[in-house]
């Protein structure tokens, strides 16, 4: 009993915000919670996109130019590996050494890079983690995610927003220097391009 | 502020039940693109764990949208508009949106106010630096 049979298909723009419009009008009428919608999200979210910036990652452990291109101009360089589909927004990738560790946030909503790594994550846009990265980056990397980040190293926190979205290039784990770049992706998880925890270690073999 | 692993094996086991018998090009064989397709899925999901109808009133308003769309003979596709198309109608049928002029308005004030409004500059410095200390 559709009375919708003539709707012609609509913008990009238009169906975005009407999903948003429906789920605010679910919940206030009590239909469902936004916290049962996030955990079937979550679901999700870990399958799509990361691979994407794995192998962006991978790619720029083994080939020093195009690390450079990537640090430069990340759209393009992610353009050339046929990723990307933000129109008019820039993306930065900001590299891990052994001074700095970068870790991103979205202060005021979600603002993420998900054409490269996917749906954000329902604590990404959560209000603990959106203020207290910015208050006590260290704390909560330590406490929340388990990673610690030795004190002779300075923690830099990068704000996305819809213009501009920043994510991390982590450092290669070290005894990693026999791999190709396919084995080097799978070791990239979402965790260390948002920056709140490393690449994996190789499994002893 | 994390599921635990095993909420999310049952959730998971849930939904591959849920999605093994839906139109072609859906969520059992292919990657979402988008967070709205996401959230989508996810609101028709909850609302049927919720009560507000069954599956298979879910599943054969879906194949209807599809089957409307090529019957038009339209060019452009996407799975996840007719599966908002299916979820508004099941949830007029069960009166969970007995006003559909409603979501219409609110679409449009949406459209009017993007969430992120005042987020649009972009911000080139680190928004908190937390010195090495050694």
């Amino acid at each position: 009993m559709s009375t919708r049979t003539d709707t012609p298909l609509r913008s990009h723009e238009e169906i975005v915000a009407r999903v948003k419009a429906l789920e605010a009008l679910m919940i206030e009428k009590g239909v469902m919670t936004t916290d049962a919608v996030d955990r079937l999200a979550e679901v999700y979210e870990n399958e799509v996109g990361p691979q994407l910036g794995a192998k962006v990652v991978a790619r720029a452990w083994t080939d020093p130019a195009f690390k450079q291109r990537l640090l430069d101009d990340a759209t393009g360089a992610c353009a050339e590996l046929g990723i990307g589909g933000l129109q008019g927004e820039d993306m930065i990738v900001v590299e891990n050494t052994d001074d700095v560790h970068n870790a991103i946030v979205c202060t005021l909503c979600s603002c993420y890079p998900w054409p490269v790594l996917g749906l954000p994550p329902n604590w990404y846009k959560a209000p603990a983690y959106r203020s207290r990265m910015v208050r006590e980056p260290r704390t909560v990397l330590a406490d929340d995610f388990d990673f610690t980040v030795g004190d002779d190293v300075e923690i830099r926190v990068w704000d996305s927003s819809s213009e501009l979205r920043y994510w991390v290039l982590p450092q290669r784990p070290k005894g990693t220097d026999d791999m190709s770049e396919a084995e080097l992706a799978e070791l990239v998880t979402r965790d260390s391009m948002i920056g709140v925890g490393p690449a994996g270690e190789p499994s002893q073999t | 502020m994390r599921s635990d692993a095993s909420q999310l094996a049952e959730a998971r086991l849930q939904l591959k039940t849920l999605i093994s018998d839906l139109p072609k090009g859906g969520p059992a064989e292919q990657a979402f693109e988008e967070p709205w397709q996401l959230r989508a899925f996810a609101m028709a999901v909850a609302a049927h764990q919720e009560g507000h109808y069954d599956w298979t009133d879910f599943q054969s308003s879906l194949s209807a949208s599809i089957r409307r769309w090529e019957e038009s003979g339209q060019q452009s596709w996407s799975y996840y508009e007719h599966w908002v198309n299916a979820l508004e109608t099941v949830l007029g049928s069960s009166g969970a949106l007995a006003d559909p002029l409603a979501l219409n308005d609110r679409t449009r004030e949406t459209m009017a106010t993007p969430v992120d409004k005042d987020h649009h500059e972009a911000h080139r410095e680190p928004v908190a630096v937390s010195p090495a200390t050694r």
